[in-house]
């Protein structure tokens, strides 16, 4: 089936989307780059880095696609680092997040008036990095899904299947439908939105072919509409004064008039759940789903992360992510109004108050206060709590959704209520990705796949090819059973991170050693690579030949001996210089190599002992030797003499590679059945 | 033995940069990057960059306050960049010297910024010399020396496992390994030292 398809897909790529998100760091502090590349390396992203602003743009501009999230420090001398980060905005649209030892309250809210996703504070600490792709995620769903979302809204307001639902909305929950709406919301389009609507890749026909320009209601576009719309009173607000007090070229009144009626239906729907909200979220217990914005673990998690991100969506994201990085900036506060946010449909005043927080001027604490319990109770997971709630609400997307149980619809319902507003583009977003993924997912252990498949579902009847490709690349890396998917992959750089990790040694190749590489090998090569290195001669080798995982060692097996590789310099941390010199011009060779077949893996094997044995001071030239050596052995190895000297060349210890090898051997133990007696009997007759 | 002794050296060093607060945790985390992280010398690389960065910064922060009208911003720029850097590093005492060293530049008084930047500079050899001793004690503690001749001696025993146990095989074999290399380590350290 599609769906389940999908879902497999999604959760499989979801499972991964962090991991090879790629990551351009600017700073002309060379220290600072260094230590923040390696902190991103260390989290498994995919880094670039450069200590001019003016090649940071040059980069981004050459290809849009080449990266997912920016960062930027402030204080550069060739550009200012607001200029960066308003370039960035405007033209390429992806999330910056700002970076400086200065943490003062002015400066930072400079950082994020320009339209900074985060700020963080140096030094950088890796935890606070390791949450910066939701920045990624979040604008993803926001800008590929707010349109979709709204389209499938309005289109969906008659019946729904859904005996849950109070109001009678159309249940458009199979993605099979998704060419129906996706239809309507064509037709919707050229009805209602005439020029000038959000710039969104829609998945089906003609997504991305507009006629007219399009205008991306960015957050920052959202804020300065509320403003103006808070600004002239909501019942007198019309399009031609909002666009004068926005003030914003290329807007045209028709946007602001197709925005204002969108947020009107918003507000209204908000306002006739906020009573019911109100009863259930009281009941329920205190989390702070915040917190758990990144975490999708489990339903709870998961409508935690959808509450949370509808609400956050809609407010300034330096709002929401502050609280985390510059708590002494905000304190409490910035905590309590995130909380707040997360009362999803708190009710019209709390969206008021949110849209108040837009200008920066945090509502009153005792409103937040009386929120953060609302929004926290929503944000729990209760199933059972969930139809009631999702009843009251006004659910467009829940009739694009069909709830397969009742968690499911509690979820879904959750989602739609949370995405009912087309004002939201991001909870919209979010909250219909996690919707999609949540049917399936309910049944699944992992929400997380069901998480990935709501993205796949949405993404597959919304659109973008390149973001699904981002999310995609990453996640394809790995399985259900967690070996890499190389076949999946057409990023290189996801799968070597994916094939690293899935050794799961916190290894982090340089990215040097990102090399494209087709990716076809199955992750079971890992386990039986695995043997060889014990062995210590090249006969070896052979074995390694004639192992019928040659396919499959590919390049898989390269990762993981690289994995092989770093796990053993981890041990002992060699600081030497002539093995750091060693390591990069190793990992320079092994780019090159081109090859990937099981020759290379059983030769490293080979190599690491062989080239072991030569003494510490002359390593160097040994590696170099015995890199000679195997050389001729095989035709297409470049990379197994680099790595051989590599291995050796780093100190090594077995207790990663240990640790690596059994979680290895964990991951694979089918593939290691597979091995067989047959493989090791040959293993021993080769000596 | 020798290298239990190197170790305790450098265990020593370190705590003493630490309580004295040359460094700060973001030190250790370092540290922890690449003990955790399989990235050898990364904190002898990332060192040696702030080392040679800071003392270009210092260089031309000293040949900024010479000039007779002294651009103060430019002075405060590179402070600020140097205070970044430490901060990346950990260099706590730089860092906080650094903070003090804008204050006067705020002032605009020149003698201010020369005193203060004498301390800094203090401050950073200070540092930079405990760093490159640091530096020198640690290559020799993680080198790891492998002997085939040990390895081959075993190799026999590693086949009869490897036939016996298919699943089980890379585990022994490596902690087979680990017992190994942990023999040669101190064998070859007693032996060069």
């Amino acid at each position: 089936m599609r769906p389940d398809e999908r879902k497999g897909v999604v959760a499989a790529r979801r499972d991964q989307f962090p991991v090879g998100m790629r990551v351009l760091a600017v700073d002309d502090d060379p220290v600072c780059l260094k230590v923040l590349e390696t902190l991103l390396l260390r989290c498994q992203y995919h880094v670039s880095t450069t200590n001019q602003a003016a090649i940071a743009l040059k980069m981004l501009r050459e290809n849009r696609d080449m990266f997912d999230l920016v960062i930027s420090d402030v204080h550069m001398p060739d550009m200012d680092g607001f200029k960066l980060l308003e370039l960035v905005g405007l033209e390429m649209d992806l999330p910056v997040i700002m970076l400086s030892v200065n943490g003062e309250t002015k400066t930072v809210m400079k950082g994020i008036t320009h339209g900074a996703c985060d700020y963080l504070l140096k030094p950088v600490r890796i935890e606070e990095l390791r949450n910066i792709w939701q920045h990624v995620v979040r604008r993803k769903f926001s800008t590929r899904d707010r349109a979709n979302l709204d389209i499938y809204e309005e289109c969906n307001k008659p019946s729904n299947a859904d005996s849950d639902h109070a109001h009678g909305h159309v249940t458009c929950g199979s993605p099979d439908q998704s060419g129906r709406p996706s239809k309507k919301r064509k037709e919707y389009y050229s009805e209602e939105e005439d020029e000038g609507e959000e710039d969104n890749t829609q998945e089906t026909d003609d997504p991305s072919a507009p006629k007219k320009p399009r205008v991306v209601w960015s957050v920052e576009l959202h804020r300065k509409f509320v403003a103006a719309v808070n600004q002239l009173g909501i019942d007198k607000a019309v399009p031609k004064r909002i666009l004068e007090l926005m003030n914003v070229e290329k807007l045209t009144r028709e946007n602001v008039a197709s925005h204002l009626q969108k947020y009107r239906l918003y507000l209204k729907r908000l306002s006739a759940v906020a009573s019911q909200q109100v009863s259930i979220v009281a009941a329920l217990g205190g989390r702070d789903p915040f917190l758990h914005m990144g975490a999708f673990e489990g339903l709870q998690g998961y409508q935690a992360f959808t509450s949370s991100t509808s609400l956050s969506s809609f407010t300034p994201h330096g709002l929401i992510n502050s609280p985390r990085n510059n708590p002494a900036a905000f304190g409490t506060q910035r905590v309590s109004a995130s909380k707040s946010i997360q009362t999803v449909t708190g009710g019209h005043a709390l969206n008021h108050s949110i849209c108040d927080a837009n200008k920066y001027h945090l509502s009153s604490p005792g409103n937040q206060q009386g929120n953060l319990g609302q929004g926290m109770a929503t944000s729990l997971g209760q199933t059972q709590m969930q139809p009631k709630w999702i009843q009251e609400e006004t659910d467009d997307l829940s009739t694009i959704f069909s709830g397969n149980g009742l968690a499911n619809s509690g979820m879904s319902a959750t989602l739609q209520g949370v995405t009912s507003s087309p004002l939201l583009p991001q909870e919209l977003v979010e909250c219909t990705q996690v919707k999609v993924g949540s049917q399936p997912s309910v049944l699944t252990p992992s929400v997380s796949s069901g998480h990935l498949e709501g993205t796949v579902g949405v993404s597959s009847s919304l659109l973008d090819p390149r973001v699904s490709q981002q999310t995609t690349i990453p996640l394809s890396e790995f399985s259900a059973s967690g070996l890499p998917i190389h076949g999946l992959f057409n990023n290189s750089c996801a799968t070597k991170l994916g094939a690293t990790s899935s050794a799961s040694t916190p290894v982090h190749p340089s990215d040097d050693l990102l090399v494209a590489r087709d990716t076809k090998a199955g992750a079971s090569s890992f386990g039986s690579t695995m043997l060889l290195p014990p062995d210590t001669e090249q006969k070896y080798l052979n074995f390694g030949g004639g192992n019928s995982f040659k396919h499959k060692f590919d390049e898989r097996t390269a990762d993981s001996l690289f994995d092989l590789k770093f796990v053993w310099s981890s041990g002992l941390s060699s600081q030497s210089a002539s093995n750091i010199g060693a390591h990069h011009s190793i990992s320079q060779r092994w780019n090159n190599s081109s090859s990937n077949n099981s020759n290379i893996g059983a030769r490293m094997i080979g190599q690491p002992s062989s080239s072991a044995s030569t003494v510490a001071p002359h390593a160097k030239s040994d590696f170099l030797i015995s890199g000679d050596m195997l050389v001729p052995k095989n035709a297409s190895d470049l990379s197994v003499p680099k790595l051989q000297s590599e291995l050796s060349s780093s100190s090594c210890s077995f207790d990663g590679l240990l640790n690596s090898i059994i979680k290895v051997e964990k991951d694979d133990v089918s593939f290691s059945d597979d091995l067989g007696c047959s493989d090791f009997y040959s293993l021993g007759a080769c000596i | 033995m020798a290298a239990a002794a190197l170790r305790e050296q450098l265990n020593a060093l370190l705590s003493s940069m630490f309580s004295q607060g040359l460094v700060d945790e973001q030190f250790q985390q370092l540290q922890m990057l690449q003990d955790e992280g399989g990235t050898p010398g990364f904190v002898a690389e990332v060192v040696t960059l702030f080392c040679d960065d800071a003392e270009r910064i210092i260089a031309e922060i000293a040949t900024l306050l010479e000039q007779p009208i002294v651009n103060f911003d430019k002075v405060d720029a590179y402070v600020h960049q140097l205070k970044g850097s430490s901060a990346s590093v950990g260099a706590q005492k730089v860092k906080f010297t650094c903070m003090q060293f804008r204050q006067l530049c705020q002032e605009k008084s020149r003698d201010g910024c020369l005193m203060a930047l004498a301390v800094v500079r203090n401050d950073f050899y200070d540092l930079r010399n405990k760093f490159q001793t640091m530096l020198q004690v640690v290559p020799y503690l993680f080198f790891l020396v492998f002997d085939l001749q040990i390895i081959t001696t075993y190799k026999v025993m590693i086949d009869n496992v490897c036939v016996s146990c298919n699943l089980k095989i890379t585990t022994l074999v490596f902690l087979l390994l680990k017992f190994i290399t942990r023999y040669i380590m101190a064998r070859s350290y007693a032996g060069s030292f």
